[in-house]
């Protein structure tokens, strides 16, 4: 038997056998389940496939990126996964790139010469980019992710089915700045802020991470006591230039910001009327503190510990001194959760300033979680959603499309039997969506008079909606206010909107010519009134918009973001999609099941959410 | 294992999963000494998962020879390993590469030859590719040492799992939020540790065969006979039969064949409305995706079962080879 008659006989289908040996299959990713995926696709007879990957490896992908071993961490992982395919096979043909998918070079021709293109992605950008352009250049998408024991396969086809970005995603969690600043309440306020810390420190310079005390506060402003200023904050020269000057002393440091800054805030006394005041500690008193928990207790990994606010105090003391000489001959340095000093120095700050403000304190592990983002990714689960997609990868070469409605993995639970859940049917596409649909529009809500024209295309534009290279026109005036080009609109950056005539109710055309994707923004002016206001926010649909309106558009936005975000993206792999799983966004989930039931209703449960 | 404390290697190769299952789970699987039985399509995918687990040692039993098909359909052997090699042996250069702090060991003898003192010292068996009579005897020698037993198999699109855990206690931790908050607002989450119990029945009361005087009536009546349970039971009954699975090539006589044998179990277990025409002839052929899903979840099962931590699947786990569903049953006295 010649190999198609083996593949034929194995998967007892000659015409499906016949359509695996020609299909030309890109796998975007070469993580968890990437690596899972080129296996399978391998041992089912796949011979022509390209596969992408920026990342390289590392040592935590071991325990399931099963292509991979210790002796090629730091190497790129799409390059190594090609190359450990091949030692169990000599058939087929996979070509390597280590590179971003974003990158202009893979345009819509790029996309067109696949039959089918498998994501295996780990962040959300990302997986918006493949989604456009698969619908671009009209190929179908096979999308998955997991997260722990969960886990989702689902396909994406232009007009067929939902696009990725039909229903609207949850948003990443985020903090308003004067929660961090002056108010924090919870472990992850004191993380984000010793995150900032770090940047303001020895970072790359970003206004919105100030980690000083924040007179602009609106609870300040109730009897006007610290209203005054206008710049926001009493302004002295930057933290960076203040370190420096000390010569980044860490007795000084710590006196500054774990008890100066704190006294500063308790003179602001309306925000301690309704909350427990915090308390300072200077440099000699964290030395006085004696640990609750006996540091002799070694059955347990010190990662695993809470350590003693005078371990704390050492830490940080040995963590700056070890950046400070880091920092020497370079400009700054990037935050890694990896990178163990700006690891412990996160954590240990975060702990000093939970004390201070009598929150639970965390161990590093714990810290770590929260401050890197880490998702929980185990082999099984990856090899199990693999599986799925290349079953359904099958059906699409078989172009038996509507046999691929989306399928989730689920944690077993003692009140479900159901581990494996799929729906009755596609999901439509949203005729509202402001990707798939024919007009795509969306409403923007901002300050005119506030916001640049390079915070515009950065934040919103590229941040938010998720394009690479925007073109955007003023309506009605035909004048090019953003241009992808270098240097064609320099000039505007730093204009507010309404210095380029962009108004309440402006039109914007918005073109992205890479995704080839064109977009209407209706602009509208919003200021942003209350604390947990976030500063800009968009609706895409626009019904709800109208019924929004109804009720104030305060209430109610799909997606909303602001610069205090505890995760810039997640560097980890597979992060979910699973819209069943996720509690921030259970109107849509209960939405999408009320229509499309799974078959056993009485099996429907609801996921207690373990993720976030 | 002797030192009980992860070393720092171990928890940055773990981290992620230690993560998810804590790292009292993660000791737990470093304890456990585990045998899989058959290492051909499906058993190569579980070793895989449960080799990168990190368990403390996993045997390998397998007495047969690397045939073409398995140098195409199995990622755990080098492309040029001559056929006729035990492939018990043949597998565990890569199987150790997945982890080098696994002890791994190749048996080739067959497991008819296997005695109940052997399976005595593993914390858990794992099977996959064998008959009905062997799953019995092996179920038996495992509850006289207290082993847990997890057996499975596929058949094209088909698979399927069964366990027998025995007497399993197990503890999974429930998120709460504090009182007072609100869902999907910022409060603390609070998570607390809940045991529970479960006892799973021998498979000789729950895989039941028609001619083998085993008890059907041991059986509680299903509310709703489940297809997928009788395609289990019939395919074992024609592996039990045959001494060999349905092959692509033989398709339509194997077919009438199941067909047959599907009415002498509906007899037996006197179900009615078992509607299976459209299976058959998914039970034909050497899936590889389909082994990678079963190999998942029959993973999954091992690292609950020696870790004790969250709920196992009771008794038995059905892939639905139209929907690609997947669901827990359970049948037993």
């Amino acid at each position: 038997m010649n190999c198609q008659e083996v593949v034929a006989a194995e998967l007892n289908n000659t015409s499906l056998a016949q359509l695996i040996p020609k299909s030309k299959i890109l796998v975007v990713g070469a993580g968890g389940i990437g690596c899972e995926i080129l296996k399978n696709l391998c041992l089912s007879g796949f011979q022509d496939v390209e596969i992408i990957d920026l990342d390289t490896i590392d040592v935590s992908n071991l325990n399931r990126q099963f292509l991979f071993r210790k002796e090629h961490v730091g190497k790129p992982k799409a390059v190594v996964a090609r190359e450990s395919v091949m030692t169990f096979t000599s058939n087929m043909k996979i070509k390597a790139y280590h590179d971003s998918i974003f990158n202009q070079e893979y345009g819509i021709n790029f996309f067109k010469r696949f039959k089918l293109v498998l994501n295996a992605l780990d962040n959300r950008s990302a997986r918006n980019h493949v989604n456009r352009m698969c619908l671009a250049a009209d190929v179908p998408l096979v999308e998955s992710g997991t997260a722990g024991y969960s886990g989702q396969v689902e396909l994406i086809k232009k007009g067929l089915t939902q696009c990725y970005e039909c229903q609207p995603k949850p948003q990443q969690r985020s903090f308003p700045g004067c929660t961090i600043r002056n108010t924090p309440s919870e472990p992850v306020h004191c993380i984000v802020w010793a995150k900032h810390l770090f940047n303001q420190l020895f970072g790359e310079d970003d206004p919105d991470q100030d980690v000083s005390p924040d007179t602009e506060d609106p609870e300040l402003k109730k009897d006007g006591e610290f209203s005054t200023t206008h710049t926001g904050d009493v302004q002295r020269k930057s933290t960076r230039q203040w370190a420096e000057e000390i010569n980044y002393e860490p007795e000084k440091l710590f006196n500054k910001f774990f008890k100066d800054d704190i006294n500063y805030l308790l003179s602001m006394e309306n925000l301690w009327k309704t909350r427990k005041a915090p308390t300072p500690l200077s440099w000699e008193e964290s030395h006085l503190c004696v640990s609750n928990i006996s540091e002799e207790d070694i059955s347990t990994s010190i990662d695993m510990r809470i350590l003693s606010l005078q371990k704390c105090a050492e830490i940080f003391s040995d963590t700056v001194t070890t950046l400070k000489k880091q920092l020497v001959n370079r400009k700054f340095l990037v935050w890694d959760k990896d990178d163990k000093p700006a690891m412990d120095f996160v954590a240990a700050c975060a702990n000093i300033r939970a004390h201070i403000f009598s929150i639970p304190q965390k161990s590093r592990f714990a810290v770590k979680s929260i401050a890197g983002n880490i998702i929980p990714a185990i082999a099984t689960a990856n090899a199990l959603i693999a599986g799925l997609v290349v079953l359904y990868a099958f059906r699409v070469l078989k172009n038996e499309l509507n046999k691929c409605p989306t399928i989730y993995l689920r944690q077993k639970s003692v009140y479900s039997k159901v581990l494996l859940a799929a729906d009755n049917s596609l999901q439509s596409p949203n005729p509202n969506c402001y990707v798939c649909s024919s007009k795509p529009v969306v409403d923007v809500f901002v300050n005119v008079f506030k916001m640049t024209l390079n915070e515009f295309e950065n934040e919103i534009l590229k941040n938010t909606l998720n394009m690479v290279a925007p073109d955007a026109i003023l309506d009605g005036k035909g004048v090019v206010v953003i241009s992808s080009e270098e240097g064609e609109t320099q000039i505007n950056n730093n204009k507010k909107l309404n210095e380029v005539g962009i108004i309440d109710g402006s039109i914007l055309k918005v073109d992205d010519f890479l995704q080839n994707y064109e977009l209407t923004v209706n602009i509208n002016h919003y200021e942003a009134k209350e604390k947990d206001d976030p500063p800009f926010k968009f609706v895409a649909n626009p019904s709800d918009l109208k019924t929004k309106q109804e009720n104030g558009v305060n209430n109610g936005v799909n997606v909303s973001t602001d610069s205090y975000t505890t995760q810039q993206s997640s560097d980890d792999d597979d992060v979910v999609t699973c819209t069943t799983e996720d509690y921030d966004y259970e109107a849509s989930s209960s939405k999408r099941r009320k229509m499309n039931p799974p078959e056993d209703e009485d099996d429907l449960i609801i996921v207690e959410d373990v993720i976030n | 294992m002797t030192e009980k404390q992860l070393s720092t290697d171990e928890a940055e190769l773990y981290d992620r999963q230690i993560r998810l299952w804590g790292i009292e789970s993660q000791e737990r699987l470093r304890a456990a000494d585990v045998l899989l039985i058959g290492v051909r399509g499906l058993g190569s995918e579980i070793a895989k998962n449960i080799i990168l687990a990190g368990i403390n040692s996993l045997t390998i039993l397998d007495d047969g020879e690397v045939t073409q098909e398995d140098l195409r359909q199995n990622f755990l052997l080098q492309e040029k390993i001559p056929l006729g090699n035990k492939i018990a042996e043949e597998v565990l250069p890569r199987a150790q590469a997945l982890n080098p702090l696994v002890k791994l060991t190749g048996d080739t003898e067959p497991v008819a030859a296997k005695t109940s003192d052997y399976f005595k010292k593993f914390t858990m068996v794992v099977a996959t590719r064998i008959k009905f009579d062997a799953i019995i005897k092996i179920d038996n020698y495992c509850r006289e040492h207290n082993v847990k037993f997890l057996y499975g198999d596929i058949f094209g699109f088909f698979g399927f799992a069964v366990s027998d855990l025995q007497e399993h206690d197990y503890f999974e931790d429930r998120v709460q939020l504090q009182s007072g908050q609100k869902r999907g607002h910022d409060g603390e989450k609070k998570t607390i540790k809940v045991e529970a119990k479960m006892t799973f029945p021998p498979l000789n009361k729950v895989l039941i065969l028609p001619n083998t005087k085993q008890d059907i009536n041991a059986i509680k009546k299903m509310s709703r006979p489940n297809n997928l349970f009788v395609a289990l039971l019939v395919l074992l009954e024609f592996r039990r039969q045959h001494d060999r699975d349905p092959a692509a090539a033989k398709m339509s006589e194997d077919v009438d064949t199941l067909k047959s044998i599907s009415s002498q179990i509906v007899e037996l277990y006197n179900f009615s409305n078992i509607q299976m025409d459209d299976l058959y002839e998914l039970f034909f052929g050497d899936i590889s995706p389909v082994c990678a899903v079963l190999g998942g979840v029959m993973a999954q099962e091992v690292i609950k079962a020696v870790s004790h931590k969250e709920p196992p699947i009771n008794n038995i786990f059905l892939f639905d080879p139209v929907s690609y569903s997947g669901k827990e049953l359970t049948v037993g006295p």
